[in-house]
């Protein structure tokens, strides 16, 4: 059983990052909404009807493992691949071109696609999945294996698509890059949905009732407050967590007494603490 | 509860409603043969059978007319004699059975200036005439023709000289040096043929044996490199598995009827341009049938060779998944060159798929068939490849995105019925 009970929406104009460890289910979920596997039980739906072929055609698709042909031209397989979502040659041709130049593969367009490194083979491929103007954007990994330039440059490309309306969809297991990036978030772990939703939503249902606090005149006074539990102290600050009922206004107010507050707010978590979290 | 494991999914045709079924498989076609038309392996077998094909037509004509010349060192006038009358053996009545033998004659003082002449390379054979009795003297070997010319000429002179000795008239003679040889006349006579019906069934059987191979090859290559490269993944999300495979069968099969056909063409224009009507008629009418079995032989099998190369995950497997079918085109090869007799076993064999391919043409070749036959035959090789094209459809759908392994023929025969939903 790779899959149990997946279930998550993925929402026009937002770019909804889909997390989970190798094996977690990432990719076979993909390749469900894309049709490249059944499914034993369940839907997907696109706008709640039912997925079929027609709809799926004007879906945007980057497989995990990429999948292009090694010794065709680019220029000439973007065109073909585009033919294959119904563009009509003039159409699918002028539209590759347009995308090469935009993804300044303009010199390369007539080279045999091995002979380009892997950095400008994955942006082939991101133009494979943008050449008939998707509905949706489903992107296993696009980010896996792209220089730091690149990456930003992947993601300015996304959030436009995103911005235009188009709902996109993107698994990845780097954090830092997903937090940075996404509205939405599902996490995904040995098979089950263990979280999802808005990302800031997320991280504000996660931020417990921790405090970091930064006073002039140091915080020793903090251990004999009532209700408070000193988690970590280092230069940047104290945290500390809040037992239930504990006064986070009273705690301002002695705190002030003490010296200047330079800082007092709840720490909200990572994405890396999260999942971490959910995943336990 | 609702569980989910994946099998891979065939996508209904009829899902599709607004992209038109035919511009798809045209497109998934004409890729395919673009590919064939830049594959330099291709280009070269292409021309590689051409030569040999103008080479085997004209060849042999240009060797039958061709004509030798040889220089002969003479000894002595009885020598001289013979070489005369070897020159006017070619325009006499019997000049059909002797051979084209061109003679540049120049006299030798004597046998040791022959010889020398001949050692130096100044002349092929010296004649040397020592009173009645001839002597033909080659370096290594005398030419064959040359030995018959010279046999020829020298019995003439002989007799010539006898008759003329017993006063005989010149148009006695003539008559006795050049006789009226006998009119042949057969009482069941065969239509006259340029070429021996069974070189002919051999070199069809060899184009269909070559075209199958390679288109095959190709067919299954072509399937585990999408396979391979994880190009597949993009196509089914897109097009029905259906009529990926359709576009791939339609592609194929354009080119390998395209290839045939311009190989036996240029051979007809080879014979045509050699003035080989009766060749040209005999091959043409023959070679209706053999293209039209070809189409229907390799429709019949290229399905198949698709499923041959979905079985394998890398093109390193296909060795091994396409050896049952590089066994079913050797079969009707074989079957081709070996029953060449006409009879029973060549009757039932015309008649079964694999093998009426190539003899059923055969025996048409061979007028051993009758005019309702040929018809028959196809009829029965075109059920068979309807039959092979649902099958080989279906195994395709089970195995072709099973991209870890290798695929079993019931593993993808089950896949393909659990992922139809």
């Amino acid at each position: 059983m790779a899959l149990d009970r997946v279930s998550f929406d993925v929402r026009p104009g937002r770019l909804t990052g889909f997390v989970g460890a190798n094996g977690a289910g990432k990719t076979t979920a993909m390749r469900i909404i894309m049709g490249v596997l059944a499914s034993d039980a369940g839907t997907v739906t696109l706008a709640d009807r039912p997925l079929d072929l027609a709809a799926r055609r004007r879906f945007g698709y980057m497989p995990e493992e990429r999948g292009l042909y090694p010794k065709m031209r680019v220029l000439d397989q973007l065109v073909f691949l585009g033919r294959v979502h119904g563009l009509t040659p003039v159409l699918a041709r002028t539209r590759a071109i347009e995308l090469l130049e935009e993804l300044e593969l303009g010199d390369r367009m007539t080279d045999v696609l091995h002979t380009l490194s892997l950095g400008n083979q994955q942006r082939v491929q991101v133009a494979a999945a943008l050449l008939h103007e998707p509905e949706l954007l489903i992107l296993d990994e696009p980010f896996s294996g792209l220089d730091p330039i690149a990456v930003d440059a992947m993601a300015a490309r996304l959030r436009a698509r995103a911005e235009a309306g188009v709902p996109v969809l993107f698994s990845s297991h780097q954090l830092e890059l997903v937090e940075r990036l996404c509205d939405d978030l599902v996490v995904i772990h040995e098979g089950r949905i263990v979280a999802r939703g808005d990302a800031a939503q997320l991280q504000e249902e996660h931020a417990g009732t921790r405090i970091r606090i930064v006073v002039d005149g140091g915080t020793d006074w903090l251990s004999a407050a009532p209700g408070v539990t000193v988690v970590s102290s280092d230069p940047r600050g104290t945290v500390l967590e809040l037992a239930d009922g504990a006064d986070g206004q009273s705690l301002l107010l002695e705190a002030q007494r003490h010296g200047a507050v330079r800082e007092f707010g709840r720490v909200v978590p990572t994405l890396s603490e999260i999942f971490h979290e959910v995943t336990r | 509860m609702t569980t989910q494991s994946p099998t891979a999914s065939a996508v209904a045709a009829d899902d599709v409603t607004e992209v038109s079924r035919g511009s798809l498989i045209r497109t998934i076609a004409s890729r395919e043969i673009w590919v064939k038309l830049h594959d330099k392996g291709f280009i070269a077998s292409t021309i590689f059978f051409l030569l040999i094909i103008v080479g085997a037509t004209v060849i042999p004509i240009m060797i039958s007319q061709q004509s030798h010349d040889y220089r002969l060192a003479v000894v002595g006038d009885q020598a001289t004699a013979v070489v005369t009358a070897a020159t006017g053996l070619h325009t006499s009545a019997s000049s059909g059975d002797v051979p084209k033998v061109t003679l540049t004659a120049s006299s030798a003082a004597d046998r040791a200036a022959a010889e020398a002449l001949l050692r130096g390379g100044k002349a092929d054979a010296a004649l040397v005439a020592d009173g009645t009795s001839l002597t033909l003297i080659g370096k290594d070997a005398v030419p064959d023709d040359l030995v018959i010319l010279v046999k020829a000429a020298a019995a003439q002179t002989d007799v010539s000289r006898v008759a003329a000795e017993a006063g005989l008239s010149s148009d006695q003679v003539r008559q006795l040096v050049a006789p009226t040889p006998p009119k042949v006349d057969l009482l069941n006579a065969q239509p006259d043929r340029a070429v021996p019906p069974i070189l002919l069934v051999m070199i069809f059987g060899f184009l269909f044996y070559f075209a199958v191979l390679t288109f095959g090859i190709s067919i299954a290559q072509s399937v585990v490199e999408e396979k391979q490269s994880r190009v597949v993944e993009l196509l089914v999300a897109a097009v029905p598995v259906r009529w990926l495979l359709a576009g791939k069968v339609l592609g194929n099969t354009v080119l390998a009827v395209a290839q045939v056909t311009l190989i036996v063409g240029v051979g007809l224009a080879g014979a045509a341009l050699a003035g080989q009507s009766a060749l040209i008629s005999q091959v043409a009418g023959a070679s209706v049938w053999f293209l039209v079995f070809f189409l229907l032989g390799f429709l019949m099998l290229a399905c198949l060779w698709a499923v041959a190369g979905s079985l394998a995950s890398r093109v390193e497997d296909l060795q091994s998944t396409t050896l049952l079918m590089q066994a079913t085109v050797m079969v009707p090869f074989f079957a081709s060159i070996f029953v060449t007799e006409p009879g029973r076993v060549q009757e039932v064999l015309s008649y079964i798929p694999f093998t009426a391919v190539l003899l059923m043409p055969a025996r048409v070749i061979n007028g051993t068939a009758a005019s309702w036959e040929p018809w028959v035959a196809a009829g029965i090789v075109l059920a068979t490849a309807a039959l092979f094209v649902v099958l080989g459809a279906r195994l395709y759908e089970g195995s072709v995105l099973h991209t870890s392994n290798r695929t079993r023929l019931v593993q993808a025969w089950r896949s393909a019925r659990g992922g139809r939903s």
